[in-house]
Parts: C-alpha cells; sequence; structure tokens
C-alpha cells in the first residue's frame, strides 16, 4: 500500500516537471516572431534556402502556439528550435547577398581587365 | 523478518529491473537528428568555419553537448529531438555566417584589386595624355615657328617683288623688258653692244651694262645671258660668235658685282628668233642678247 502511494506521488512530481506548471513562454514566443521579422525582412524569401528555413520557423511558431497552456516546457522548447530557424534564413540570406555582391566586384575586375570573363 | 523477505524478494526484482534498463540503453541507437547534428559540427568544426566564425561554433558546440546530454538522460524525450535539431541549427548558422565573412573577404579582395588596377589605368591615361599635352605644345610651337618663317618669307618675298619692280622700271628705261615662262627677259640689241663680228662691249654698252648691274645686284636670282645672231654665214661661226657675245655680257656683269655662280652664259646662233630673217630689220632684232633672270628658287 505504501509502495503505491509513493509511485503515485512521484509520478505527479513528474507530470509536474514536463512544463504544465510552467508560465506560458509569452515572451519567447514574441522573440521568435521578431526573429522572423528580421529574417524576411533580410531578404530569405528570396533564397530558395534561406525561405524553406523560414518556413519551418513559421511551422514551429504555430506548433508551439498550440503547445502552450498544455506543455509549456515543450512550447518553450519548440520556440527555441523556432527562432534558430529563423536566424537561420537570415544568415542563409545575407551569406547568398555577400556571394552575389563578391561575384558583381569580380566581373567588374574582369571587366576592367579586359577578359570580360568571370571568376 | 517481514523486511528480510521484501527485502529478499526486492533484490532480484530490482536486478531485473535494471538488467532491462541497460539492456534498452545499448539498444537505443542515436536520432536521426543527433546524428545529423554530430556530422554538421564536424563539418563547422573541420573548415574554414572554425576560423572564420569561431564564436557561432562555439555556441554550436554547446547546443550539441546539450543535445548529447538530454540524449543521455531522457531519450525518448521529444524535446530531446528538439536539442538536437536546434544543435543541427547552430552549426549551419555557423557555416553560413562564415560563408558570408568569406565572401566580404573576396568582395573587398575584389574592390581592392579593382581601385588598384583603376589607379594604375588612371594613371597611364595621365601619363599618355600629358605626352599628347607635350606633344600639342611641340605641334604649337613648331606651327608658330612655321607661320613666323612664313610670314618672314613672305615679306621677303614681297620686298624681292618691290626690288624687282624697282629694277626692272629701272632697266625697262634702257632695253626691252618682257616676262615669258623662263622669268624676266632684258633683251639688248646686238647693235647697241656690238661692232659686227666682233664680240668687245662697245664703251655705251657698258654704261647700260652697268645700270643693268645696279639695278640686279643684290637680288640673288639666277641669271643667263643667251647670245642670238641672225642667219647670216655658217652656224658653227654663229654658234661662236654667239656664245662668245653672251660671255662678254655675262664677264662684265660678274665684274660689276653679280655672283659668278647665279649668271651663266650660253650662244644660242641663229636659233629662236624673234623676228624674220629676210628682212634688214628682222635680222637687226634677232641680233640680240637676251638677259634671264630666273625666278629665285625657294
Amino acid at each position: 500500500m505504501r509502495i503505491r502511494i509513493v509511485t503515485t506521488a512521484l509520478l505527479s512530481t513528474l507530470a509536474a516537471a514536463c512544463g504544465s506548471s510552467l508560465p506560458p513562454p509569452n515572451d519567447e514566443w514574441a522573440q521568435a516572431q521578431a526573429d522572423l521579422g528580421r529574417a524576411e525582412a533580410g531578404g530569405a524569401p528570396s533564397v530558395p534556402d534561406a525561405k524553406l528555413h523560414l518556413q519551418l520557423a513559421a511551422e514551429d511558431l504555430q506548433k508551439s502556439k498550440d503547445l502552450m497552456g498544455q506543455d509549456n516546457r515543450r512550447a518553450e522548447s519548440v520556440i527555441a528550435l523556432a527562432r534558430v530557424e529563423a536566424q537561420l534564413a537570415l544568415s542563409l540570406a545575407k551569406a547568398s547577398q555577400a556571394r552575389q555582391a563578391a561575384d558583381l566586384a569580380q566581373q567588374d575586375l574582369q571587366k576592367l581587365k579586359g577578359t570580360g570573363g568571370t571568376p | 523478518m517481514k523486511s528480510i523477505r521484501l527485502t529478499a524478494k526486492a533484490v532480484p526484482l530490482a536486478a531485473a529491473l535494471l538488467g532491462a534498463l541497460v539492456g534498452a540503453c545499448a539498444e537505443h541507437i542515436p536520432p536521426r537528428a543527433l546524428v545529423d547534428a554530430r556530422a554538421e559540427f564536424a563539418r563547422a568544426k573541420s573548415g574554414i568555419t572554425i576560423q572564420l566564425d569561431p564564436t557561432d561554433v562555439h555556441e554550436a558546440d554547446l547546443a550539441l553537448q546539450r543535445a548529447e546530454s538530454a540524449w543521455n538522460d531522457s531519450p525518448d524525450e521529444p524535446i530531446t529531438i528538439d536539442l538536437a535539431i536546434l544543435a543541427q541549427r547552430k552549426a549551419q548558422i555557423a557555416e553560413a555566417e562564415a560563408a558570408s565573412l568569406k565572401a566580404q573577404q573576396d568582395a573587398d579582395e575584389a574592390k581592392r584589386a579593382l581601385t588598384t588596377a583603376m589607379s594604375s589605368q588612371l594613371q597611364a591615361a595621365r601619363g599618355q595624355l600629358d605626352q599628347t599635352k607635350q606633344a600639342l605644345n611641340k605641334t604649337q610651337e613648331q606651327l608658330q615657328a612655321e607661320q613666323k618663317a612664313a610670314a618672314e618669307q613672305s615679306q621677303k618675298l614681297a620686298d624681292l617683288e618691290a626690288k624687282l619692280k624697282d629694277a626692272r622700271d629701272t632697266i625697262a628705261k634702257i632695253a626691252a623688258v618682257k616676262d615669258d615662262d623662263r622669268g624676266m627677259v632684258i633683251t639688248l640689241q646686238g647693235e647697241v653692244l656690238f661692232q659686227t663680228n666682233k664680240w668687245d662691249l662697245k664703251a655705251g654698252a657698258m654704261a647700260k651694262l652697268d645700270q643693268i648691274a645696279d639695278a640686279l645686284r643684290g637680288k640673288e636670282q639666277p641669271m643667263i645671258v643667251y647670245g642670238y645672231t641672225d642667219n647670216v654665214g655658217t652656224r658653227d661661226y654663229n654658234m661662236d660668235l654667239s656664245q662668245k657675245r653672251a660671255s662678254s655680257v655675262r664677264d662684265y656683269l660678274v665684274s660689276k658685282g653679280i655672283p659668278q655662280d647665279l649668271i651663266t652664259a650660253q650662244g644660242k646662233g641663229p636659233d629662236g628668233p624673234v623676228s624674220d630673217n629676210t628682212s634688214l630689220e628682222g635680222r637687226a632684232a634677232n641680233r640680240r642678247v637676251e638677259i634671264v633672270v630666273q625666278p629665285k628658287k625657294s
């Protein structure tokens, strides 16, 4: 009888630790939303790789919203994932733009040298 | 006693549970997300990423450690997969940031090379421009010099023409003067200059030639003295006589200051008559000396 009581108590504690007792991560969600906006403004929608991660970020953000209230711990984890997806989208967009700029500079140089070729 | 029994029962049960747990762990294969995260991190750590963006690589490392830890502690938790994906994304961010930095370095290098190349082309263009300017200045100087020389030449010609006109006016008073394609032709009748069949100049002839010499002196124009006869007598005789008469006139003019190298004498005999040899007047007109003053060669 004593064993059953102890087991029940343990399970309750575990369930509580699972996140339902945590406050909903509203601030984190807002930060993720802002990251997504930055990635969009940074040109991610026009770079295929970046666009993919932007979509993943949006999906994670939606998923976290569904989890909020039920499993706040998981919701926070998914929000962190959404943020990192949005940050990756922005990094990829920036890398693509930087590469294009480098290629243009190289083309200018080749044009000036009179070869007309691309690197 | 009771507790001992319980303990005796509990020990095999605990051992069995522990065995099952250990077995389960050994069977656990790491999730795909974690495998991918490890591979991505290995890439980031081995390439240029670690050199260009060590900060983000470090963050990726920490994220991977968290994912590994979660995998060890609670492999079945969905959060474990989240952390593995997060670690993979962190490594990807590090790689993308490094790619950006590398592209910026490439762009900067190309821009520097562009600036250098443009500067050297500009310098070359400036050099060419300077050369062109110098050449232009030289050409302008030459042109000015040529214009000056042309003006001087033109002035000289005008002066010469004026002098020649004066000379012509002077000569016209004592001899027939005309222009033909040879130049200015001064014609002196034979009777005025010589006695029949002689080539010594008469005293009166010398006075006329003095005036002609005065007028022509200093003109520096080449002259030819032609001697002519009529057609009476043999041709050889007439040729010889006309040559001697022309030479007499030439020598006299030279003695009066006409430069020797500018004046020649040539006997034409009966050739080139200016009148009909059948009449007395015609023959008289043909017996003559012509001093041809040629235009000055520039």
